[in-house]
């Protein structure tokens, strides 16, 4: 399936919005943007890699851009783990979130109970035919992870290169202390 | 330019493409998606500093019923997005020469697509189609693919070390850390 390389899953979405809804789409990417609570959650759901909107008034064609009817809202992003717990999570810890970007689109049944909100994305998604990832084994809390492990370990070479064995075995000791919710 | 808008995110940036397909072409498109190598041997692997990507071919909007508007794509588009390091004229060199004759063979089906032997004429061409996001997150914007897989080698190594290392006196723990970890 080219949605998914390793543990990572794309999801490509886009959806038409209402005539009426663009500017609110624009106060709340805008929040998204500036306030930085909003994109705290993003982070606290920890198995998103990368993720983007946009709004699409013209469709790029080389020129002034095709113009449709409707603004479109396009989404995209790489995660870990499997579509159905991606969607699950989305409703579940996030709902007023996905309820302001996506009640601007037509159809959408909003983002409790779960079985609707997956049956709109389903039907509004696109399967990626080529999807790549530079470390597909890896998932975004061991990325994470892997970073606080680097920077301690950096800091214990350096400050045990002198140390005698008794001293360094001790310090070793700390080290994977410190660093155990992180392997 | 290259680091303006909501397409970066620590040092990471966002690219979007939309490119209309040439109508006949859009199967044997596919076709050429289709047969590319994956992993290691697909064409995003030579394009340095890349995190994620993927090609879509969106056949057509979906449409969501009364009483939204139909509206029809005069053709199919490909999309191409990436997640990257740095800045957006970089990526752009590394896509086009990384990609060299695959990234011909694939934006070759879209209208107006010049070919990768010309830089201006290609930067052009990928910056018309360009989709500016509305909101861009990543969950490590500040680190890049190499320092992403320097640390998770860290950390694979550190979790091995502590498992071999059980039970060594404070000597050969030194010894054997400095073996494995040198400065």
């Amino acid at each position: 399936m080219a949605n998914v390389e390793g543990k990572a899953t794309a999801i490509t979405v886009m959806t038409p919005v209402k005539p009426w809804a663009r500017p609110v789409l624009e106060l709340v990417f805008w929040a998204g943007r500036n306030l930085t609570f909003t994109l705290k959650k993003l982070e606290d759901l920890s198995f998103i890699h990368f993720a983007r909107w946009a709004i699409i008034s013209r469709f790029p064609d080389g020129g002034r851009g095709e113009r449709l009817y409707h603004t479109y809202l396009f989404f995209e992003s790489n995660f870990n783990g499997s579509w159905d717990e991606y969607i699950d999570a989305f409703s579940e810890v996030v709902p007023g979130r996905m309820k302001a970007i996506w009640d601007t689109s037509y159809g959408f049944p909003g983002p409790t109970p779960v079985e609707p909100f997956k049956a709109y994305i389903r039907r509004n998604e696109y399967v990626a035919n080529h999807y790549w990832s530079a470390y597909p084994g890896a998932a975004t809390s061991e990325i994470i992870s892997a970073r606080r492990v680097a920077q301690a370990l950096d800091g214990f070479k350096r400050r045990t290169s002198g140390l005698p064995p008794e001293a360094f075995a001790a310090a070793y000791a700390r080290l994977l202390t410190d660093v155990q919710a992180d392997l | 330019m290259s680091r303006a808008g909501h397409d970066v995110f620590g040092q990471a940036g966002a690219l979007t493409i939309l490119a209309p397909v040439e109508p006949a072409r859009a199967g044997d498109l596919a076709e050429v998606l289709d047969g590319l190598g994956t992993g290691a041997d697909s064409p995003l692997a030579r394009v340095h500093g890349t995190h994620f990507a993927r090609w879509v071919i969106l056949d057509q909007l979906v449409y969501q019923g009364p009483p939204q508007r139909r509206d029809v794509w005069d053709a199919p588009r490909l999309l191409f997005t990436s997640n990257f390091d740095g800045s957006l004229e970089d990526h752009l060199r590394a896509l086009r020469i990384g990609l060299g004759p695959d990234g011909d063979a694939i934006f070759g089906h879209c209208t107006g697509y010049p070919g990768s032997a010309g830089p201006a004429a290609w930067n052009a061409w990928v910056r018309a189609r360009r989709v500016p996001s509305a909101l861009f997150f990543a969950a490590y914007g500040e680190q890049t693919v190499e320092e992403v897989r320097i640390n998770l080698d860290l950390r694979a190594r550190l979790i091995a070390f502590a498992l071999e290392a059980q039970g060594l006196e404070p000597a050969a723990l030194r010894a054997r850390f400095k073996e494995v970890f040198p400065l």
